[in-house]
Parts: C-alpha cells; sequence; structure tokens
C-alpha cells in the first residue's frame, strides 16, 4: 500500500519527508520531556566525567569560596554550606536524591545534612540526614531496633519495641529516665509524640522587648491559663528596592493557630524612608502549653518593639540585636555561640559564659565554646549589630529561657551524654567499591521554586573553608528522581 | 550520482536550519528545555559545516 506512494516521490521529496519526520520526533521529544506525562523522570550529574554535552539539570556548587575544584577531579565542599540548583520543566511533588560521596572530615564533624529550600524570606532549607557518625557508631554498640522506618537506640535494653517505649513518653515516664526533657532523651529528625510541660508553673510579668531586632525571627512562648497578646512594631527601612511583607504566624504542636499578613505595596523602594507598620495577635482559651510565633520579614526590616502578655518568650537559634547601642546582655542555654559582626563598628571581645572571645574581623562567622557548666549562660555585647546563633535558644532575661526542644544528635553531641534512648529517623549510607551512597527523600508540594528552579544545599556543619585544615566531603554523583503528577491527572483532578 | 549530493547537502543544510529555529523557538517559549540537553553551539557547528558543503557541491 505504502509502496507505490514511495516510488511515486521524487527524491528531493522523500528526503524532506524523512528530515521533517526527524524533526516532528524532535519536536515530540522534547513536549514529552517538558510534560513529563507520566510524572516520574531522573536527572544526574557525575562530576567525575569531564564531558558534558549540554548545560544539564544540575547546576555547580555554590559559593566558590566553599568549594575546591582544583585538588581533586571532583568538587570538593570544603566550606558549610553549599548550595546548588536543579532545573526541572514542571513541578514535582516527591524528590529522592542519592549523592555518591567520599567523606574526608575529621571526627569533630560527624554530620552531613540534604535539604531544599522551603522559604525564601527566612532562608529556610527542609534538612534531611545523610550521614551521621555519632548514630553510625551507637548502631554498633547499643540496643538497636528498626520500626516503621524509624530507628531506636537504648543504652540498655528496657523495651522490646518502639511502640512501648512511645506510649510511656506519652504518659512522661520512661523507664530508667527521672526527667524526659533534660538529659534523657535525644531525637535526630524525628519529632516524638511528647507535650513539654513547666512543673509548677507560676506566670511572669508581661514582657517588653524594646531591644531593636533586625529581619526574621522565631520564638517559643509557654503560657498557661493565660490570654495571649502580642503587639508587633515593625520599621520598614525602604534601604533596598524588594517588597518587604510582613508574615506572622503562630503555631502549636496540632499546627498552625494563626496567620496575619502585611503586604507591602513597596510606595519608596530605595529611598531610605522609614515607615512604621504594627500587627496585633490576640488569643484566648489557648490550652497550656508551648506555642511557636515565626516572624518572616526580610532583612531590610526591623522588628522595633514586641509587647508579649507572657512572660517567657524565647528566641530559637538566632538573634539579630540593631540598636547601635551598648551593653547588651543576652542569655542562651547553649555552650556553643556563632557571632558575625555586620559592620567594623561592631568588631570588639565579647563576654560569653564568663569567657572573653574577640570578634576581629567583619562579616566572619566565629564559633565559640563555653565552658561554663551552668543551664544559662549570659553574652555581654559592647556594641550590637551581631547575628548571634547556636542549636539553643536565646532571651534578654533569664527567666524569660524556655526550650522545650529535646537534645538532638547534632554535631555537638556526645556519647558520653548521660542519654539513655535515641530515636531517630535515619538510613545509614551504603559503602559500594569505596565511596558513600546515600539517599535522601524530600516532599517538594511546599518547595520554593523560582525560574523553574529547586534549589538545594548540602550541609556539613562545622566545616570551614579558611580553617587551613585538610577536611573535605568529594561529590562524586547526585541522581534525583522527581515524582509528581501525571498528565491525565492534572487534566482530570 | 553528483546532482543527489548536491541536493542531499542543500537538504542537509536546510534541515540543520530548521532545527535551530524550532529549537531557538522552544528555548523562547520554555526557557532551558532544549539547553538542558543539548548545547546548541554544536548544533550551529554542524549547520555552518553543512552549508559550506553544500555551498562546495554547487
Amino acid at each position: 500500500m505504502i509502496k507505490p506512494f514511495w516510488t511515486k516521490w521524487s527524491f528531493l521529496f522523500k528526503l524532506r519527508f524523512i528530515f521533517g519526520v526527524i524533526l516532528l520526533i524532535f519536536l515530540l521529544l522534547f513536549l514529552y520531556l517538558k510534560i513529563v506525562p507520566f510524572g516520574q523522570i531522573s536527572y544526574s550529574r557525575d562530576y567525575s566525567s569531564a564531558w558534558r554535552s549540554s548545560k544539564g539539570f544540575i547546576s555547580g556548587f555554590t559559593p566558590a569560596e566553599r568549594v575546591d575544584l582544583e585538588t581533586s577531579e571532583v568538587p570538593a565542599i570544603i566550606g558549610d554550606p553549599v548550595y546548588f540548583s536543579v532545573f526541572t520543566p514542571r513541578t514535582f511533588d516527591q524528590a529522592k536524591m542519592t549523592i555518591v560521596y567520599r567523606d574526608n572530615l575529621t571526627i569533630d564533624l560527624p554530620i552531613i545534612e540534604a535539604g531544599v529550600l522551603v522559604d525564601n524570606i527566612v532562608w529556610r532549607y527542609d534538612l534531611k540526614p545523610v550521614d551521621n557518625k555519632a548514630l553510625d557508631y551507637l548502631m554498633l554498640r547499643w540496643d538497636k531496633l528498626e520500626e516503621n522506618g524509624l530507628l531506636f537506640l537504648q543504652k540498655e535494653k528496657n523495651y522490646s519495641s518502639l511502640a512501648d517505649w512511645e506510649k510511656d513518653l506519652a504518659k512522661g515516664k520512661i523507664k530508667d529516665c527521672s526527667n524526659v526533657s533534660t538529659n534523657c532523651l535525644a531525637v535526630y529528625n524525628y519529632t516524638p509524640p511528647y507535650k513539654y510541660q513547666i512543673a509548677n508553673y507560676q506566670p511572669l510579668l508581661p514582657l517588653t522587648i524594646d531591644q531593636p531586632l533586625r529581619g526574621a525571627h522565631q520564638f517559643y512562648l509557654y503560657l498557661k491559663d493565660e490570654p495571649l497578646h502580642l503587639d508587633f512594631s515593625f520599621i520598614d527601612q525602604n534601604l533596598d528596592l524588594k517588597p518587604a511583607p510582613i508574615k506572622i504566624i503562630l503555631s502549636s504542636e496540632n499546627g498552625i493557630i494563626d496567620t496575619q499578613i502585611i503586604d507591602d505595596p513597596n510606595l519608596n523602594p530605595g529611598s531610605g524612608q522609614m515607615e512604621e507598620k504594627k500587627v496585633t495577635i490576640d488569643k484566648r482559651n489557648l490550652s497550656a502549653g508551648i506555642y511557636k510565633v515565626e516572624v518572616k520579614i526580610t532583612d531590610d526590616m526591623i522588628i522595633k518593639k514586641i509587647s508579649s502578655s507572657i512572660g517567657r518568650l524565647s528566641f530559637i537559634h538566632k538573634i539579630w540585636p540593631v540598636s547601635g547601642q551598648g551593653n547588651l546582655k543576652v542569655y542562651t542555654d547553649s555552650n556553643y555561640l556563632q557571632v558575625k559582626a555586620l559592620s567594623p563598628a561592631s568588631l570588639q571581645t565579647i563576654s560569653f559564659g564568663g569567657n572573653k572571645f574577640s570578634l576581629t574581623e567583619a562579616y566572619r562567622q566565629f564559633d565559640f565554646y563555653s565552658e561554663d557548666g551552668g543551664l544559662i549562660k549570659e553574652i555581654k555585647i559592647a556594641q550590637d549589630d551581631l547575628i548571634l546563633e547556636n542549636n539553643g535558644v536565646f532571651a534578654l532575661s533569664p527567666n524569660a529561657l524556655i526550650n522545650p526542644s529535646l537534645m538532638k544528635v547534632d554535631r555537638f553531641f556526645s556519647v558520653k551524654m548521660p542519654v539513655k534512648y535515641i530515636v531517630a529517623e535515619y538510613q545509614k549510607p551504603k559503602e559500594v567499591n569505596g565511596f558513600k551512597v546515600a539517599t535522601v527523600e524530600f516532599d517538594l508540594k511546599n518547595a520554593y521554586r523560582e525560574k523553574g528552579k529547586y534549589n538545594f544545599m548540602i550541609a556539613v556543619p562545622g566545616l570551614k573553608a579558611d580553617d587551613k585544615l585538610n577536611d573535605n566531603l568529594e561529590i562524586y554523583k547526585i541522581n534525583i528522581e522527581f515524582e509528581g503528577r501525571t498528565l491525565w491527572q492534572k487534566i482530570w483532578q | 550520482m553528483a546532482k543527489n549530493l548536491a541536493i542531499i547537502s542543500r537538504e542537509v543544510f536546510y534541515f540543520f536550519t530548521a532545527l535551530i529555529v524550532l529549537s531557538i523557538g522552544l528555548e523562547i517559549i520554555w526557557p532551558n528545555i532544549i539547553l538542558a540537553y543539548v548545547n546548541l553551539n554544536y548544533i550551529i557547528v554542524l549547520w555552518l559545516i553543512s552549508g559550506l558543503i553544500s555551498l562546495i557541491n554547487k
């Protein structure tokens, strides 16, 4: 049937027909790759191969000063954290990242994590474990149980199942443990069914924080049979050109309770003209417990004042006081402190837990460790405009300090600590031909995507590019399998 | 035979022209969709070579 047509066609027509079909296949192939009709696609980058026939999907690592491209045939991460983006032609719901790496890290860098950007205002990454050497070590020495993807480690075998232990935890009484919240239990990448309570709670007087704070902050509040009233006063400095919206989220362990959003019409971008904005949160009949408030603003905004009806208020992991005034006292529950001075005028000697530490360079992050054995450490600052960060909480008065978080198996964790139980959602990386292979899964439904790219991070907490040590993490290959809705689900749902 | 070769080289040149136009069009509509897979520079080099061969065979 086809043959008579084919023989009748001229040579030129046949040639054009063949090339036309090739062009059509090319077009259909790229439409297929754009739409991904079956909802599944995988992108990879082999860093050991020098040949690249295209731009690829997975970008290089940034910032450049944290990556060594010269010494090894593959990029070696020498500073924490590094970022890379992945271009996808459409959105997906889930990603499964497989990293092939070789770890040349010192013993004091036990953690490797990977994350996807979920909030571009506060630059929050949803971090997942890649490698945790403290857990790897304890898995060989402690009693180990694995249930429903969770790892349960016991120093001495008191429970035969994780479910039994969780039942006891919900009651607030665990075998061989006098106080759950302080030193008996450590977690990693897991939130146990545990409700933080302060025994013999006495309300404190209302609190007013009139120390200006720059940028996004989040804090814990603890209340019992009290109304919650929070008044925020913000200053939009209008020093940059971007809009400065305000988003305040009040949440408890059961989820979000209230969200307040103030959009910024951005009428005076870059003018330096200050605008004052106010937000109030008023809630009654809240049950006793811990509440979290997230203040999401850009670094062009300042929290001028917070008036709280609740006296126990602690900033989580970070505080950035900026008033230009001096002699500030901040309190923390951690032995560790990261400090970054944001101007040469802020260089100084600070006191942390009774020890003196020198800040000698602006825009460089300094790590300080205090030998103070007390639960609360005082930080004395002669001049502010410093970013203070750690794995604990900060407060402007010692009485206000509360930290409901359980101990984490992070880089400050020591096997010498009096921990008796560890629960973690963690898979030890596999060893294949001298390389480590770790698989991490991400939920992309809430991930931030800009210009067709998801942004990822690889973190080795404590790894520093400028410490002159030869420690690094060599990345050989990254493979990401994306999964999302199929074309038919998109059309019909 | 020589006539056919001239036709083939000319048509190959037309093919690469159409391929480049199509690729650039797709890139304008959906940025990165082609560049992520194919380096257009290679196609442009092939297009130039085919153009030169076509001129020689003319």
